[in-house]
């Protein structure tokens, strides 16, 4: 198994640098192309004025998805070196909520303000400052939530763990789960577009 | 001005990308992760004390919290993004707000929704880049937790911030 290529050791942490560097670069500007470099773009999808935001999501999940279990299955990739954010129940949903709110207040999520801000909107620049300011403040409260930050651990734990199963049954469930979604909204999208407001 | 391009179109080649990244460098995309290091060095260097603190700490263990993967993707994602807005002739100095909204007021939700989101990326260890897209991507159960309390909060939330987002065109 050749990949990923720098936890195999196979390249040097500077050629990983100058890589997150150009994947950085493609990153940014693949969001700028795809509008998120504008919260006008973004900020619709609370309302179900249009499906942009999660058309692009699910797209790319898809399209990664797919491209891993596949190179998973031909022996290409050490699926158990790839890194998989460590999930942490309570935190998560806490996070989560906090998170939607602020993507409501602020219209921008961290990435995407990085790319408003390339382009010089000025909100954007605001959201950064917020996003910031908020990071210290976590600093001074951490020491006091520390333990509820911590709390609900499951490790790494994808949906092959958490129906004993196989990776091939947990890429399926991400399917089902993202075409249910995607559905879902679609009726979300349509009630709107029949009461026609605004 | 250009056209964006189609959201199906944007997503495939975002997906290309994120699966060479985590071919490459055995990690996803992300962002948050890099505003969280910047606020741990500006802390440090105001207050060296930070350097013990129980969340920052953690950052700054190594020396400069900014020599990072993450910190150098995100440098990237701003080169990027500066690259596709000058080349569509979309660089302009605006702010994206709601039909007839005040600016003073945007900006204010603007920062205080980045406050707040600061933290909830550091409980959900990771924002819309680093946990949903790429936790979703490597089948992981956390990223759905995260996005769906996120965009379910979001949808309830969003009749509050109405005018906000009223006719919403971009600049003013």
């Amino acid at each position: 198994m050749l990949y990923p290529l720098y936890t195999n050791g196979l390249i040097s942490d500077g050629l990983n640098f100058f890589f997150a560097l150009l994947f950085g670069i493609g990153f940014g500007f693949i969001l700028e192309r795809g509008g998120f470099g504008s919260s006008a773009h973004i900020a619709p999808i609370f309302y179900f004025r249009d499906l942009r935001v999660a058309q692009t999501m699910v797209s790319a999940i898809m399209t990664t998805a797919t491209l891993m279990i596949i190179s998973v299955y031909e022996g290409w990739v050490n699926f158990d070196a790839v890194y998989i954010p460590p999930v942490y129940v309570w935190p998560y949903l806490v996070g989560g909520i906090l998170f939607g709110l602020g993507m409501v207040m602020g219209g921008w999520c961290p990435g995407t303000s990085v790319v408003g801000m390339a382009r010089g909107k000025v909100d954007a620049f605001m959201f950064a400052l917020g996003l910031l300011s908020g990071m210290w403040f976590y600093f001074d409260i951490y020491d006091k939530i520390e333990n509820f930050a911590n709390s609900g651990a499951l490790g790494r734990f994808t949906f092959a763990q958490l129906f004993h199963t196989d990776l091939y049954v947990a890429f399926f469930i991400t399917v089902v789960i993202v075409v249910g979604l995607m559905t879902f909204m679609r009726t979300m999208k349509a009630i709107r577009d029949q009461k026609g407001e605004e | 001005m250009n056209k964006y391009w189609h959201p199906v179109l944007t997503g495939i080649v975002l997906g290309f990308v994120l699966y060479a990244t985590f071919m490459v460098a055995g990690q996803g995309l992300g962002a948050s992760g890099a505003f969280a290091r910047t606020a741990a060095q500006l802390a440090y260097l105001i207050d060296p004390s930070y350097a013990s603190n129980a969340y920052a700490g953690k950052y700054l263990k190594h020396g400069n919290a900014l020599a990072n993967w993450i910190v150098v993707e995100v440098v990237g994602v701003f080169i990027g993004g500066y690259i596709s807005a000058m080349l569509a002739g979309r660089i302009r100095r605006e702010v994206d707000k709601g039909e007839g909204y005040s600016v003073g007021k945007r900006l204010f939700w603007a920062f205080l929704g980045g406050f707040i989101m600061a933290g909830a990326t550091r409980l959900a260890r990771g924002c819309t880049s680093g946990q949903a897209l790429d936790g979703a991507s490597t089948f992981s159960v956390g990223a759905w937790i995260f996005m769906l309390a996120a965009f379910g909060t979001a949808f309830f939330a969003a009749p509050f911030f109405y005018k906000q987002w009223k006719n919403v065109k971009e600049g003013e």
